[in-house]
């Protein structure tokens, strides 16, 4: 158990930051901090596949002094994974940040709670 | 290769360019663009349904060069086929039902917006449903949420950016946690497309290897899509979601997107985990004492609701409930049951809201019990229709509500742990839907003294409402009066997947 | 075959009309149609009971193993009979009583549907055909209790609903283990239950009867689920609280007829812990109904409650699972049937001339309609048991029935109860009565009007109180014809 933990540090550190995103995004009252942990929560994934796809002593997947053996590069996948979730996340991001700023016009305040109080006196 | 077998891919892409052509067209031509788009999507499914009938076994559809283990994947059979045939008819009818209202409701610029998100909404569907591939899979449920959300937030006021914020939150969780999964489960068996994974996933639970990973990936990707698809303690976004947006919104979130989702965990379960280990594990246990849950608090929620639509929102946490019991049941009755209840449902809500507003337009806009009280004289189409509607959800014979609640309990008897509370569950949740329903068609139908029925909207102002409603009710009472060749083909289509 | 159809769907498609008929405000014509409507009916049913006796007709399969299906037999003949017959009474008697009342179309509408519902619930071949047409029935006789719109009428309506969607539910719940251990859904003499879930599954399929019992009695008002009778009855108009209490109670008379008999077969319950609590909670009910009507008092409330009474007689004598309480129960579903149309009837034209509710007020109200209360006595005494009248022949063979009957402690039990209970009838029908002839010394005869209800609503008393009487004075030809069917079922 603790010699697979010290060998995987890196999938460790990931799950750790992965909760630490999701008890943001969770439980933070304010917005921004919402997305900062939205942003956590993603690039905790991300780092788990990278590590995952990572193979000790060889190289990137980019073809430079002609094709050479299989043995040479790491998996290539993960990190085509990681390419498409960061543009997704980065167009979730961009989305909730938009919503953000209508939210913040119109009531001044990044507090969801307080959000909900106000409409529910405005009788909406 | 037949030529029809392409269909799949043409729905997906056609969804898809229409929603980005329309980003140019004006507000009509985005109108009409949609309209034609979904009726040949539809017209293509419907076709492809007939051809996987007819074909007898399911087939994968390679998409561009690489062969199985590399390349991305269509895959089709009967239940793929026919999920978008229906999911094409209800859309439409959801557009087409709430058009009025969205004329009045949204800003002269949005229009053409609301037609993109409709078109991207259907092609992420269409690929939630076919796809064989599970990264896709997660690009798809994202582009899903980005559209419902646009949906939701279409028509601005305050509350309707806050139910989207709240909406995005719960989906980000659940989509996070549904990425992590797949992550995982891609760890743990090297594939991403799901044939693969199934063959590794089952020598993984022969050989008993990687026991808890396996089963924190499976407990990871049921609760991140049931957080999406609004499964009881994960409901708090929907009722304000669905309540306030504006009608075919409303509709086609209640009605389509949750149910995409949990299309998508039923692949899971059959293509991606398999029924037996996923019966093994006791995720499957907690998804059923979560829909037996779900299917009395919603109840009781919408029961202490005072606003029109937020009730019927809350019956879709009930409803939900419905479909995770029977999918929590492990058994292949109990997942047809649940595919059943997903048809019923979808068929039933959208009709509800759609027959809602109808309700709420001629009262005022006021959506308050007090205020609608006779309004089915007002308005007599929507009055009826909603009382089917409810009638269907309480469950009475003849309608589609009756058939799921059959088939829910045909499943409960043949598992003998789950029998008892499951049918309990079932006994309560009927009597609790019928509470709400019944209270507010026999409000409904309440004459008011004073004012005469005469002056209430007739037929020709609103052509396509009533069709619509029509249709919707035609839709349910087939459901409900020649279910066995559905069933069928849920069957056939379930047995395709392994 | 399709006489039978015909007969059902008639008079649906004749309601929904008058429903959705524009309202122009012409009484006439309303009540000329719903009259021709209900006659064509009777001629209807009466074809299909005629002609259409042979084989079954499937309508639609709601699934596979799901038929809707309907056949005629004796226990059909009997009930469409009384259903027919009672409709055709208080139909004509709400042409005159109906004229206080708003909204008029819609209660001939729903009038109408219901009636074509009980006809299918009375020529339902299958469980799942009769569990349709039974929600269905509740479905549109709930329109008749909140006819008033009175915050009243709404609670009662609401409670009816909620009962009955329980009941239903139980039922339902029976019928998703009959279908799995029955060789069929069709009901048949003597029970469908396969041999083998018998012996396997005792214990579970005696729990599913007594369920499906319990359901089905909620609509007969079976303690203890009674409580919405005695005010989802009173609050409807009276015509229409007449068929409630004398034929849609017995909806649930027959539904546990078709379950005992035609499902379960009752060898198979017979001399089980289900027998043994349904025949308490029968004896139970026949005796708390008669106290509780002794106690109301409110003319029709009291009517409700021994609404409640007289059909746990009935359940009681399908409980005691002999021939003859078995013949006794069928009997008096008939007397019954009349003698209770009857008596809301009466209390419907009281109200209507004098608007006169409780039964105090009600002191020389024999002086002022003599021909009505002579009616009301005469069906009163039918009730009580008194002979020649048609309530003494079916107590009579219900009592027979218990005491050949080897229950022990019922065989005595329950004539004793059944006795007492007749003795509070005497006590909460007959003082209207003798109040109403005899209004004592101190009555102002000075103030005395005629107020004796007109033509069309004596007349339909009068036929019901004939009627009540002829069952009396001939019952060979109902038993004759009962006992064919009673050879195969018990």
């Amino acid at each position: 158990m603790g010699a697979n933990l010290i060998a995987n540090y890196g999938e460790a550190v990931a799950m750790v930051l992965f909760v630490i995103g999701f008890m943001n995004l969770l439980l933070q009252k304010n917005l921004i901090k919402k997305i900062i942990g939205l942003n956590i929560m993603d690039s905790a994934v991300y780092l788990f596949l990278a590590e995952k796809g990572y193979i000790n002593g060889r190289t990137v997947p980019i073809v430079v002094n002609g094709i050479q053996d299989v043995e040479t590069y790491i998996n290539p996948i993960p990190s085509g994974l990681v390419l498409t979730g960061i543009v997704v996340s980065v167009s979730v991001s961009a989305l909730m940040l938009s919503l953000t700023i209508r939210l913040y016009k119109r009531y001044q305040t990044l507090d969801l709670d307080e959000i909900s109080i106000r409409l529910r006196k405005e009788g909406l | 290769m037949d030529f029809v077998q392409n269909f799949p891919f043409f729905s997906i892409i056609l969804s898809m360019f229409s929603g980005i052509i329309s980003s140019v067209l004006p507000k009509r031509a985005a109108k009409w663009v949609n309209t034609v788009m979904i009726i040949l999507v539809g017209i293509f499914s419907f076709i492809l349904l007939f051809y996987m009938i007819g074909r007898g076994n399911s087939y994968t559809y390679m998409m561009g060069h690489f062969p199985a283990p590399w390349g991305n994947e269509i895959r089709v059979g009967v239940l793929e086929a026919g999920m978008a045939l229906f999911f094409c008819i209800i859309m439409i009818l959801s557009l087409f039902g709430g058009r009025k209202k969205l004329d009045e409701e949204l800003e002269e610029s949005k229009h053409s917006l609301y037609y993109i998100l409709a078109d991207l909404m259907l092609s992420s569907l269409l690929a939630l449903v076919y796809t064989n591939d599970l990264f896709t899979a997660y690009v798809f449920v994202e582009i899903n949420t980005i559209a419902a959300c646009g949906l939701i937030m279409i028509r601005r006021n305050g509350r309707t950016i806050e139910a989207a914020v709240r909406y995005m939150i719960m989906s980000l969780l659940g989509s996070g946690m549904l990425l992590m999964g797949i992550c995982m489960l891609y760890d743990l068996t090297g594939h991403l497309l799901m044939s693969n994974i199934h063959e590794q996933v089952s020598a993984l639970a022969v050989s008993g290897e990687y026991h808890v990973p396996l089963l924190v990936t499976i407990a990871l990707m049921s609760v991140g899509l049931a957080i999406k698809s609004a499964l009881f303690p994960f409901h708090a976004w929907l009722p304000d979601a669905y309540g306030y947006s504006t009608v075919s919104s409303a509709a086609i979130l209640s009605s389509l997107v949750s149910k995409g989702y949990i299309f998508l965990l039923i692949k899971i379960i059959y293509r991606v985990i398999g029924i037996d280990v996923f019966d093994g594990s006791r995720i499957i246990d907690m998804l059923f004492a979560f829909g037996l849950m779900g299917m009395i608090f919603g109840s009781l929620s919408a029961i202490k609701e005072n606003d029109v639509r937020r009730m019927i929102a809350y019956s879709s946490v009930a409803q939900i409930g419905y479909i995770y019991m029977g999918i929590g049941m492990g058994t292949q009755a109990g997942m047809e049951a649940s595919v059943f209840h997903i048809l019923t449902h979808a068929a039933t809500k959208s009709l509800l809201f759609i027959a809602a507003i109808g309700l709420t337009d001629v009262s005022g806009g006021s959506r308050k019990f007090i205020d609608l009280t006779g309004a089915a004289y007002r308005n007599r189409w929507a009055g009826v229709a909603f009382a089917v509607g409810s009638l269907s959800m309480v469950g009475v014979p003849l309608f589609s509500g009756f058939i799921s609640k059959l088939l829910f309990a045909q499943a409960a008897v043949q598992n003998h742990v789950k029998m008892l509370p499951a049918l309990i569950v079932l006994g309560i949740s009927t009597v609790l839907n019928a509470i709400y329903f019944m209270k507010t068609v026999i409000r409904i139908y309440t004459p008011v003294e004073g004012t005469g029925s005469g002056e209430g909207v007739t037929f020709k102002n609103m052509k396509i409402y009533v069709v619509t409603l029509v249709c919707f009710i035609i839709l349910n009472v087939f459901l409900g009066v020649s279910s066995q060749p559905v069933v069928n083909l849920i069957g056939q289509g379930l047995a395709m997947f392994s | 075959m399709q006489y039978m159809i015909l007969s059902v769907f008639f008079p649906v498609l004749a309601g929904v009309y008058l429903l959705i008929k524009k309202e122009r405000g012409n009484r006439k014509y309303l009540l000329v149609s719903t009259g021709a409507f209900l006659v064509i009916t009777a001629i209807l049913v009466v074809l299909a009971l005629c002609l259409g006796r042979e084989g079954m007709f499937t309508l639609f399969s709601l699934t596979e193993r799901l038929p809707i299906l309907f056949k005629i037999d004796e226990i059909s003949v009997v009930f469409s009979v009384l259903a027919v017959l009672i409709f055709l009474c208080a139909g004509f008697f709400s042409f005159e009583y109906m004229k206080q009342e708003k909204w008029e179309k819609k209660y001939y509408g729903f009038y109408l549907i219901i009636l074509g519902v009980l006809l299918a619930l009375c020529f339902a071949g299958n469980l799942i055909t009769f569990y349709l047409f039974f929600e269905l029935l509740t479905l549109s006789s709930f329109p008749l209790v909140l006819h008033e719109r009175s915050k009243e009428a709404v609670m009662s309506g609401l409670k009816y609903l909620f009962y009955s969607l329980c009941g239903a539910y139980m039922a339902l719940f029976g019928l998703y283990f009959v279908e799995r251990y029955g060789n069929t859904l069709t009901f048949s003499a003597g029970g469908v239950i396969s041999d083998q879930a018998v012996s396997n599954h005792m214990g579970v399929l005696l729990l599913v009867a007594f369920l499906m019992i319990m359901g089905f009695s909620v609509k007969a008002g079976m303690f203890p689920m009674h409580a919405w009778l005695p005010s989802a009855h009173p609050v409807a108009p009276a015509p229409a609280s007449a068929v409630l209490s004398a034929v849609i109670v017995k909806a649930g008379v027959l539904a546990i007829v078709r379950v005992v008999y035609f499902v379960f077969g009752a060898s198979f319950l017979r001399g089980s812990w289900v027998q043994t609590v349904w025949l308490t909670l029968s004896l139970f009910t026949v005796f708390m109904g008669s106290l509780l009507a002794y106690r109301e008092p409110v003319l029709k409330k009291r009517l409700a409650y021994s609404t409640v009474s007289q059909i746990s007689y009935i359940l009681f004598g399908l409980a005691v699972m002999e021939r003859e309480a078995f013949t006794g129960s069928m009997l008096h579903v008939l007397a019954h049937g009349l003698i209770k149309a009857a008596l809301f009837l009466c209390a419907g034209a009281i109200i209507f001339k004098t608007g006169k509710t409780r039964v105090e007020e009600l002191r020389g109200i024999g002086k002022e309609m003599p021909v009505l209360m002579i009616c009301y006595t005469f069906v009163s005494l039918g009730l009580i048991g008194i002979p020649p009248t048609g309530g003494f022949i079916s107590k009579w063979y219900l009592a027979k029935g218990a005491l050949t009957s080897a229950i022990p402690v019922f065989y005595w039990l329950g004539p004793v109860i059944l006795l007492v209970s007749a003795l509070l009838t005497a006590g909460y029908l007959l003082p209207v009565t003798i109040q109403g002839f005899f209004p004592g010394e101190d009555y102002d005869y000075g103030a005395l009007q005629k107020k004796e209800p007109s033509f069309f609503m004596i007349f339909p008393v009068l036929i019901l109180t004939i009627l009540s009487v002829v069952i009396g004075l001939l019952p060979e030809g109902v038993i004759g014809y009962l006992s064919q069917i009673i050879e195969k079922i018990v």
